[in-house]
């Protein structure tokens, strides 16, 4: 709960009850029932399997920068090529906005983006779907 | 002139059967051999009366996995998933997944008929499968040799491809690497492939009587992929555990775990 209202303090939150797509991999480690929108900046992007890799860095309640590692689930670099993803989609100190279910265990930064986009602060899109 | 008209003869029968095997192996004209070569996409459950399922969607459409408490799993298979921990896993080591597993997950694959063998290369682990057919010299594996893969004996009958394997070293994700439902040394998977109106259709039936107490049977159907296999898969170990940061130790007692470096 504590962790919660911090995380309402200071970024963009909204909880929306979504029919998730779970991943086995992941079960057990996030709260899929309930969804998550955060904005940070990119520390880094790893292009890399069995799993991409995105790090932002997200403002908590006291201004300091707490590091969240987003997930794709099971989703590999070949997945994610096919929805227009490429090594360079992210550079750090981008700014971005990410929606996802958040990790269960407390005090752990994760979240699970797995079928979602990220897009630019204002809502914009990153990502160009391939031709 | 006589000699170029004989020689294009012969040629064009041969560049036209290396077209179609794409593997510069040309199969001979037999109507008990399939064309099963080229890249095939994730595959999609073809339920009992027929219909093809989405894939993970609806009834049937997760034939591909063994749920965590299935009612084919027996008493021995739940009593390893609840002790091994989830970190134990050979996947966080970059270790392949077997099959029949290998079919649930969403990648495509390669299929490469030789002479003597079929190869198949799936898009994920780097994991290269060969199939070999019966009668053809082989070698064969010793008693004290088993594979993550086990060892294929494959033979043609009737346009269908039929796959016996056998000899799988003991897997603790062997049947299942999410729920950690493990195969053992009996684990024996029969694959029947056969194409269907241009699609590839493969019959995977499982059995390992340790683990399961009926056979388990699934049929998939995979329709041709376009695109060609990204590889290599190149998997990064610190990516693949990742994960475990956010999963808390079953055995918090315990030393922590410490993986070793690989030469």
């Amino acid at each position: 709960m504590k962790f919660i209202k911090t995380l309402c303090a200071t970024i963009a939150f909204s909880v929306v009850t979504t029919a998730a797509f779970a991943h086995h991999s992941t079960n057990g480690i996030y709260d899929e029932t309930k969804e998550v929108e955060l904005t940070g900046r990119v520390i880094s992007w790893k292009f890399i399997n069995p799993h991409p890799t995105l790090k932002l860095a997200v403002k908590d309640a006291s201004g300091a920068e707490v590091e969240w590692d987003v997930s794709y689930g099971g989703s590999a670099v070949t997945h994610l090529v096919r929805r227009g993803y490429t090594a360079d989609t992210f550079k750090p100190g981008d700014v971005i906005k990410v929606k996802g279910f958040q990790a269960l265990l407390e005090g752990a930064h994760g979240l699970l983006m797995e079928r979602n986009n990220p897009t630019h602060e204002d809502g914009s899109p990153i990502i160009a779907p391939r031709e | 002139m006589k000699h170029t008209i004989v020689k294009t003869a012969l040629l064009l029968p041969c560049a036209a059967a290396l077209a179609l095997s794409g593997t510069g192996t040309a199969l001979a004209a037999d109507a008990a051999i399939p064309q099963l070569s080229g890249v095939w996409q994730f595959g999609r459950c073809v339920r009992d009366n027929g219909e093809v399922a989405q894939p993970f969607g609806g009834p049937g459409g997760n034939c591909m996995l063994l749920e965590e408490n299935d009612a084919r799993l027996t008493e021995r298979a739940k009593a390893y998933r609840d002790a091994i921990e989830e970190a134990a896993q050979p996947k966080y080591d970059c270790a392949p997944i077997s099959i029949p597993h290998m079919w649930s997950d969403p990648y495509s694959y390669q299929i490469e008929q030789k002479d003597d063998r079929v190869v198949i290369t799936y898009g994920k682990d780097d994991v290269v499968r060969t199939i070999w057919l019966d009668g053809k010299g082989h070698p064969k594996p010793a008693i004290n040799e088993f594979f993550y893969f086990g060892y294929s004996l494959g033979h043609y009958e009737g346009g269908k491809l039929i796959v016996e394997t056998t000899k799988f070293a003991f897997d603790p994700q062997g049947l299942n690497a999410d729920f950690k439902l493990a195969s053992s040394t009996q684990k024996k998977v029969t694959e029947v492939y056969q194409i269907v109106d241009g699609n590839l259709d493969v019959e995977v039936t499982t059995i390992d009587t340790f683990f399961l107490k009926d056979p388990w049977v699934f049929h998939i159907r995979q329709a041709p992929d376009s695109e060609p296999l990204a590889l290599p898969w190149a998997c990064d170990a610190e990516a693949s555990r990742d994960i475990l940061k956010l999963a808390p130790s079953d055995y918090p007692n315990d030393p922590p775990i410490v993986r070793i470096q690989y030469p």
